[in-house]
């Protein structure tokens, strides 16, 4: 069938496990970065809260674990076909369990909005489940 | 840092984040073939949505996006411009089957699921009759009726009502079991939210169910539902959020088009209507910025004050 893109689970054994953080700023750039070089080290964690200065602005953090049940993959297109006819292939480069997601100077609450998406996986296992004749 | 207040040119990598549901990737000794993003009918707006079919087509899911606005991605010792955060989550095919039960053509003969079930513009919509969770659950919104040793279904509104129902009140029961507020709750700087919130009345949570199955369902069988749960409609509920939640993104999931990295965007639920209490309505005008309807925490960010 045209137009379906797979993903190949082979890749899954071959797939690194890198640390993720989601940052409270846009950066232009798609490509490598020296990120254990200048922004790891500079990670202060204190009572669960993380802390760090990233261009002079003060980020806090918060741990954040994917749901029960649910794991977190990078998928990557490598080739991009020629046409839209062609099916297309995805891998899973990365796994993670949980990743670091950062605030502009305010330390993360269970208000931001992340927060609350992470209940989604949860509601809609409850929705999307049979239901009991 | 930049902020840059709007993306000129969508982001080029071609990766994605994403939350997966462990049993969408499980590989499975019995089907040799892998998962599959496929575009299917989308129940609610009838345009095309990006679904992944398991292995072998046993189970079906849908992929909702978590976008901020300013928000970029370290991977490793990567930079990732898009800083969307992907869910794959289950669906319940049944949702997608509907719309096909329910056609004109077929409505109110017995017919095989493989005459109900054709779709030229969506060809993938037959794998959803592998679905374990179809098969064993058409029962509930179909009659059926066996002859020649083949299945005969039809569609049947009432089971469907009842269904519907149940998928409601077991959404109900995870509401209030989250930590996800269904009232007006209040918000500022020197009020804690609470876990629970008091303001919240039973009918808001089944308003709110409500409206997160609507999301599966069409406009007509939304405004049944809503009937058979006795709930009035409501018909010019108070806008109370600030003007960014206008752009109205729940119920319009993204077109899938050509390209499947649009993928739903920010928020997840169909907006519930909103009904105030009279206590609501004081706290309305006492603190404005304070009111937060369970859809705002799916929809873009709202201007923070400052702590």
């Amino acid at each position: 069938m045209s137009g379906c893109v797979t993903v190949q689970l082979s890749s899954l054994n071959r797939a690194d496990t890198p640390q993720l953080h989601l940052l409270p700023c846009e950066i232009e750039h798609d490509g490598s970065a020296e990120v254990s070089g200048f922004f790891t080290p500079a990670v202060k964690e204190h009572k669960g809260e993380k802390s760090v200065s990233f261009r002079g602005r003060g980020l806090r953090g918060q741990e954040v674990s994917c749901p029960h049940g649910y794991t977190g993959v990078v998928l990557n297109e490598l080739q991009r076909p020629s046409s839209d006819e062609e099916d297309r292939i995805v891998k899973v480069s990365s796994v993670f369990h949980n990743f670091t997601y950062w605030n502009l100077e305010t330390p993360p609450t269970s208000d931001d909005r992340i927060m609350m998406a992470m209940v989604w996986p949860k509601l809609a296992d409850v929705i999307h489940a049979p239901v009991e004749g | 840092m930049t902020t840059k207040k709007t993306r000129s040119v969508p982001p080029s990598n071609d990766s994605w984040v994403v939350i997966a549901a462990d049993s969408a990737l499980e590989s499975t000794k019995t089907h040799d073939s892998e998962p599959t993003f496929v575009k299917l009918r989308n129940p609610a707006t009838g345009t095309a949505s990006q679904y992944l079919f398991s292995g072998g087509d046993v189970r079906v899911y849908e992929m909702k996006a978590f976008t901020e606005d300013c928000r970029s991605w370290f991977i490793g010792q990567t930079v990732q411009r898009d800083g969307k955060l992907l869910y794959l989550t289950p669906v319940d095919p049944i949702f997608l089957l509907l719309p096909y039960m329910q056609s004109d053509g077929v409505e109110g003969k017995f017919q095989p699921l493989q005459q109900m079930v054709m779709d030229e513009h969506y060809p993938g919509c037959m794998r959803l009759l592998k679905c374990t969770q179809a098969l064993d659950s058409l029962r509930y919104v179909t009659d059926e009726k066996m002859m020649d040793n083949l299945k005969f279904h039809r569609y049947n509104h009432e089971k469907t009502m009842e269904w519907l129902k149940k998928k409601v009140w077991n959404t109900v029961t995870a509401l209030r079991n989250s930590d996800i507020s269904v009232g007006g709750g209040v918000k500022s700087t020197t009020y804690v939210r609470v876990k629970q919130e008091t303001l919240a009345t039973e009918e808001d949570y089944l308003r709110y169910a409500h409206g997160l199955i609507s999301v599966y369902i069409s406009e007509e069988l939304s405004k049944d539902l809503l009937k058979h749960l006795q709930l009035p409609e409501i018909t010019s509920p108070k806008e109370v959020e600030p003007p960014s939640k206008k752009r109205k993104l729940s119920d319009k999931p993204v077109e899938a088009g050509e390209d499947y990295t649009k993928f739903n965007s920010a928020d997840f639920v169909r907006k519930p209507p909103k009904k105030m209490t009279a206590a609501q309505k004081t706290l309305a005008k006492v603190d404005k910025t304070g009111m937060k309807s369970m859809s705002a925490f799916f929809s873009p960010k709202v201007k923070q004050e400052k702590k």
